[in-house]
């Protein structure tokens, strides 16, 4: 069996936006978490989304991993509107197009790296190992698949979670500040990976306290009290 | 290359491992369910038959005797005849009674003319000094009654002259019963030989007869005997055969209500287990479901896991029963317990439904996890 992956070669941009919301808004209870956003995200695209704490970042991304639902508006993924989904078409969703990355990570601490990997391909398809291990190459950790979270470093337990998040080849990478529990020479390293990522053509999305990435990033949404605040 | 069902078991098999502890309690929950459950069946399937064996040691449930009540004694041929109704297998043993009364050296005694092996199944229970008389037709051996033998100041080994209404005899005392009724004043000798002292050539009065059979089946049984064997009418004695049957019912009852009591308690050790598993594991299944798993996926890990365990918790419990098995029988019945192979699936399928209905509310909370929720930290 062939790895389904290949790294080099630019995915080509269908004419949709990948993502596209539209006065999209999140209530809890009298909390209004996100209020009246709209923005499209096109196929390639490396967009930050910047904000300070509590504006709805952490939300916004939820929902568009289809791990929650907006309270108002329209979501639509890859053209798709997602309003009317029931959960085992959430869960698709999840599994066939966004691969996920997160500030605490989250590996399962009895697995291995290697096996994380393939826990991801198990939910997803059929575990396979060697796609799993050139998953882990691609982030430069082919040599430690065979270790449990707790022996590897913070920085090394992120590129295990982009890996994980690559594995099945996902439209759309979401990070939730991936750098945030990271020192700087860590946070150097998968800001490259994320270069990196973008330059072989994939759509990223990627929340960050970091003024740094979004240098890197193509484009940043600001959000204030759940609101766009301005683009760039 | 590992293949899906290979990564399966082993998120299985680590996400139990890792877990030894919670997975240990529900799976020794399950053990003891099923041990108790397993020992309980194996009485059932095997003592059963031997405690109406034992339940019939005290003493006969049949008695043959003449239809008319007027008539001294029966054809011997007749009696045979009736026993022969007896389906085979059911018979634990039969004995025709000749009665009369002799004249001993030291005075009068009741004469019992007997089959000898036959009398020592309908009467198990009778304890004998010495020996029993071995063959049916031993004409120089008698056992005598504990009270006789007393007044009379007869023990084993002597040698008695018995006079009767033509003929007297010599036997020696084998033995010396004592059955706490009428016998303990009874001599007893071979049927041929009664029937000679007596001059009854071919007679006895009635048969007492020990079968296997359960309440209901006696009154039909009793009736083939009487159509079976002309001039006879058969009797159970009721109050040895019901006896039978509601002491059986009885103990039946008991082991299926403490079958039942093992199985509630197993069924909320298991689901406390699993609901603390559900609660450990919120992070775990938010990811899973962050992953893209969807509630069959879920279910079925959880169920796999729960599967496992009470596999393993089933078999461990087979072996503790069997040996429970064994401690019960030889306490209560004197017995040892034989293995029947249907304690195995009917303790599996009790076991699995158990594990089941224990896993049912955590595997719900486990499948309403809001993933983003666990995710962040709540
Ligand atoms: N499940 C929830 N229930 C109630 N309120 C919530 C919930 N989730 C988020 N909120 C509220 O919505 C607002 C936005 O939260 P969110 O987590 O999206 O912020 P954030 O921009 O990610 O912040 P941070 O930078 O600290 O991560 C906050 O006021 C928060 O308290
Ligand atoms: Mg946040």
């Amino acid at each position: 069996m062939t790895a389904a992956v290949s790294y080099a070669e630019p995915l080509t941009a269908p004419a949709h936006p990948v993502i596209a919301l539209r006065g999209l808004g999140r209530r809890f209870g009298a909390v209004e978490a996100l209020a009246d956003v709209s923005f499209s995200i096109r196929a390639g695209e490396f967009v930050a989304i910047m904000g300070p704490s509590g504006s709805g970042k952490t939300t916004l991304l939820n929902i568009l991993s289809c791990l929650d639902r907006p309270t108002d508006g329209e979501y639509l993924l890859d053209g798709i509107a997602t309003a009317n989904m029931d959960e085992a078409e959430q869960a698709r969703i999840r599994r066939e197009k966004i691969g996920l990355v997160f500030q605490q990570f989250h590996l399962i601490p009895y697995l291995t790296a290697l096996e994380n990997l393939m826990l991801a391909q198990h939910y997803h398809s059929v575990a396979d190992a060697a796609a799993a291990r050139a998953a882990l190459e691609r982030v430069g950790l082919g040599h430690r698949a065979g270790h449990r979270p707790s022996q590897l470093s913070g920085g090394e337990q992120q590129r295990v979670c982009i890996a994980r998040a690559l594995i099945n080849e996902p439209a759309l990478i979401l990070a939730d500040e991936p750098t945030g529990n990271l020192d700087e020479a860590n946070e150097r390293t998968i800001m490259d990976l994320f270069r990196e990522l973008h330059r072989e053509g994939r759509t990223i999305v990627l929340v960050t306290h970091n003024p740094a990435f979004g240098e890197v990033a193509e484009r940043t949404i600001r959000l204030a009290h759940g609101r766009l605040e301005a683009e760039r | 290359m590992a293949s899906g069902n290979a990564m399966f078991a082993r998120i299985l098999w680590r996400s139990l491992t890792v877990r030894a502890g919670r997975v240990g309690v529900a799976l020794a929950a399950l053990a003891v369910g099923a041990a108790v459950v397993s020992a309980l069946l194996s009485l059932y399937l095997d003592i059963k038959v031997k405690m109406g064996e034992e339940l019939r040691a005290y003493g006969a449930n049949f008695v043959v005797s003449p239809a008319d009540p007027g008539a001294r004694g029966i054809a011997v041929d007749t009696l045979s005849r009736a026993v022969a109704a007896v389906p085979g297998g059911k018979l634990v043993g039969a004995s025709p009674a000749l009665y009369g009364v002799v004249r001993l050296d030291q005075g009068n005694a009741v004469l019992a003319g007997v089959d000898f092996p036959g009398l020592r199944k309908v009467s198990p229970y009778w304890q004998v000094e010495g020996a029993w008389v071995g063959v049916a037709f031993d004409d120089r051996n008698a056992m005598v009654g504990r009270k006789l033998a007393e007044a009379m100041d007869i023990r084993l080994g002597d040698a008695l002259d018995v006079l009767g209404e033509s003929e007297k005899a010599r036997v020696t005392v084998k033995g010396i019963v004592e059955s706490g009724d009428a016998e303990d004043e009874q001599l007893f000798v071979s049927l041929p030989l009664a029937q000679r002292l007596l001059n009854l050539p071919g007679r006895a009065d009635f048969a007492l007869l020990s079968v296997a059979v359960e309440g209901g089946e006696a009154d039909a049984l009793a009736a083939a005997i009487d159509a079976a064997a002309p001039g006879v009418s058969a009797k159970p004695l009721r109050r040895i055969s019901e006896s039978d049957g509601v002491i059986l019912d009885k103990i039946d009852g008991l082991m299926a209500v403490v079958a039942a009591f093992i199985l509630v308690m197993t069924t909320l050790c298991v689901n406390a287990t699993l609901t603390a598993m559900v609660a450990e594991r919120a992070p775990e299944i938010g990811l899973a479901k962050a992953l893209g798993a969807d509630h069959r996926a879920i279910v079925a890990q959880f169920l796999g896991e729960t599967a496992l365990i009470s596999v393993a918790g089933t078999l461990l419990g087979l072996l503790l029963g069997f040996g429970l098995a064994q401690v019960l029988g030889q306490a209560v019945f004197g017995a040892w317990v034989g293995f029947r192979a249907l304690v195995v699936p009917v303790t599996l399928i009790a076991a699995m439904a158990t594990a089941l209905a224990a896993a049912i509310v955590p595997v719900r909370r486990a499948v309403r996890i809001a993933p983003a929720r666990v995710l962040r930290g709540e």
